[in-house]
């Protein structure tokens, strides 16, 4: 579903340059729920952005259902993004004039859904994430959990195909990040595809399976139980 | 055509989803902020309209003032190288049942002296307390209903129909009174000494010699209107006697009719009279060209004025939407992450910005026509030369609204297309 070839990304020019990828190549299935691990400066985000088509590889390729993304010019990835794709950041990224369902609603209303439908289908992301008291919270009136559970109902309103998630427990104890996790792994038996970057091992291995990095390349690559 | 289709749909859905986040920004942003926005896109509004409307309003005071207390709409006068306006009569008679005439008023005149000090000789170098003066036969009834005249007196009493042997001087001609006492205006010489109820001498060139008859000042006329300050008035009837011929043929006749209607009625009377027989022209062009002259550079000055307000304006917006899209450019990376268009989210900051102009604006009319129009009107800025009124029209004022709109809309589409297009990533980590 999802494949890298030859990936290659660098930051700087001349003596300053710092490559993070080199020559990493990887495939996800459809349905997998595939967490990405290492220790920091391992390449784990850069990865994740080259991914989602939030950056741009230095060389090397990302084709998503057999079909080159990086060559896609910006405008078509921010359809393609809005469409096929759904992110869930590690601080939350949520707007904050804009309540719990409206933030959740936004990518709905993108996709030329009407207002009321938007709203409707918002209510049932969040409902899902058992939200539904907390739906005209301004995101200031939420707890870090909340607002993470907020931010991933936006980022499975809209049905995505892939679902991306850069640390989305990294800000959170541990019982708030509790049924963060238990939300994923929720998507996951329901077929989900999930892309998940973490360095807490203990929630690597709720996913089914863990590409470990180490200076821009894949150390390990292995299914979990 | 399946571009074109395309687009619109992209830019209905963008303007939707800008609309979408705009009002949901404008309502939970600071009111303090808000508020502050507005205030500055009224004083701006208010700049572009009252500063070039009070500036043009100085000169068309005046040009109000030469309209109601002197000419009406229309006046004709004589021709040039002629006495008087040739068959006046015939014209009286067109006039007077001329269905779109109001009112008119028939004025005689002719040349005169005025001798101030009738007891005393002047000394052997001195000049006598004499005024040269234009000596104008009006009817005070029908004067009243066109001008108002009685409002001019400011000192005395006005005349009264058939009355004989009293007279009106316009106060720029005795020194007590002129607005030019105090000038070093070589040959100027004002009348002095003389005040209401003094006797003075009134002397007419004529080919069978002078005529002079002693009449007692009734009044004294004070208009920032020089056609009244500077001439004296007796009854027509009492001037008719004096002259000794062309009793009947007159100097001026002021007109009232719809201003609309104002050329049309010049052409008629010219029609009727003929090119030469008379000088025939609505107030505004009357009046002297100067003041024409000064009412373009007093409109330039305007403009002037007002540009460097509108610019202040822009930039004002054009800060505001900035620094709002640079604090919220993490969010505006989300956005664009998450799939929102770059055109949804500038269209956002378009009708926000809009919102402060329509707002600054819709405010700045309502207290230009409901408070400062009328306001000046009722209370007109005493200047030397004119009563200074508010020149605002609603089609002057919505053309500065448009401008206003339209600086609006570029103060908020540059600085939000600055930060949209910047790297989405960079934007999201903040780099």
């Amino acid at each position: 579903m999802i494949k890298t070839e030859k990936l290659i990304k660098s930051y700087g020019k001349g003596d300053l340059e710092l490559t993070v990828l080199k020559n990493l190549s990887v495939e996800i299935g459809k349905g997998e729920f595939v967490a990405i691990i290492g220790p920091s400066g391992a390449g784990k985000s850069t990865l994740l952005y080259q991914l989602s088509l939030l950056d741009m590889p230095t060389s090397g390729s990302v084709s998503i259902n057999g079909k080159n993304m990086s060559s896609l010019p910006e405008k078509e990835k921010t359809h393609f993004r809005l469409r096929e794709l759904g992110y869930v950041f590690q601080d939350y990224a949520l707007l904050p004039e804009l309540t719990a369902v409206e933030n959740v609603a936004l990518p709905i209303l993108m996709q030329g859904v009407s207002k009321k439908d938007a709203l409707r289908q918002a209510e049932e992301a969040l409902a899902r994430l058992s939200l539904t008291d907390k739906k005209h919270n301004l995101p200031s009136q939420l707890s870090g959990g909340q607002q993470q559970r907020v931010s991933i109902a936006r980022a499975i309103a809209h049905k995505p195909h892939i679902l991306f998630a850069d640390e989305p427990t990294a800000n959170l104890d541990s019982v708030s990040a509790e049924p963060v996790m238990q939300a994923f792994a929720d998507l996951h038996h329901e077929g989900q595809t999930i892309i998940m970057v973490t360095h807490e091992t203990e929630y690597a291995s709720k996913a089914g399976r863990v590409i470990s990095l180490k200076d821009g390349v894949v150390v390990s690559d292995m299914k979990t139980a | 055509m399946k571009k074109a289709l395309q687009f619109k749909r992209e830019l209905q859905n963008a303007l939707r989803v800008g609309w979408f986040l705009a009002v949901r920004s404008l309502r939970r942003s600071s009111k303090w902020t808000t508020t502050l926005i507005i205030f500055i896109m009224i004083l701006t509004f208010l700049n572009l309209v009252v500063v070039s409307g009070l500036l043009l309003g100085l000169i068309s005071g005046s040009f109000v003032a030469f309209r109601e207390g002197y000419s009406g709409e229309v006046i004709v006068t004589s021709a040039a190288q002629r006495s008087y306006i040739e068959n006046s009569q015939n014209l009286i008679a067109f006039l007077t049942h001329h269905p779109k005439v109001e009112d008119m008023s028939v004025r005689y005149g002719v040349s005169a002296q005025i001798l101030g000090t009738l007891t005393d000789l002047p000394g052997k170098n001195e000049r006598a307390n004499q005024i040269g003066i234009r000596l104008i036969g009006i009817d005070p009834v029908a004067e009243e209903r066109l001008t108002r005249f009685s409002r001019f007196i400011m000192q005395g009493e006005t005349l009264r129909e058939n009355e004989e042997g009293y007279l009106l001087i316009g106060a720029n001609m005795i020194k007590k009174y002129s607005a030019f006492a105090d000038a070093n205006i070589p040959g100027l010489d004002l009348l002095t000494n003389i005040d209401i109820g003094d006797r003075v001498r009134v002397s007419l060139s004529s080919t069978d010699g002078a005529i002079r008859k002693d009449f007692i000042i009734k009044g004294i006329v004070k208009s920032k209107v020089d056609e009244i300050s500077t001439r004296a008035f007796i009854t027509d009837k009492e001037l008719r006697r004096l002259i000794p011929v062309n009793k009947n043929e007159v100097q001026e006749i002021a007109i009232r009719t719809d201003e609309a209607y104002a050329p049309a009625l010049v052409q008629e009377i010219k029609d009727f009279m003929g090119n030469y027989a008379a000088r025939v022209q609505t107030s505004g062009e009357a009046i002297p060209s100067f003041l024409r002259q000064v009412e373009t550079t007093m409109g330039l000055l305007g403009n002037a004025l007002s540009s460097f307000a509108l610019i202040v304006a822009s930039i004002t917006i054009f800060i505001v939407v900035f620094i709002n899209a640079v604090t919220k450019r993490k969010f505006i990376g989300i956005m664009k992450g998450i799939g929102v268009s770059p055109l949804a989210i500038e269209c956002s900051y378009i009708f926000q910005a809009m919102f402060y102009g329509i707002v600054g604006s819709a405010v700045g009319l309502l207290l230009t026509f409901a408070v400062l129009k009328p306001f000046f009107d009722a209370h007109p800025i005493n200047f030397p030369f004119s009563d200074g009124i508010l020149v605002a029209t609603p089609e002057s004022a919505l053309l500065r609204v448009v401008i206003l709109l339209v600086v609006t809309f570029l103060a908020g589409y540059i600085p939000a297309k600055i930060i949209v297009r910047r790297n989405t990533l960079d934007a999201i980590l903040g780099r």
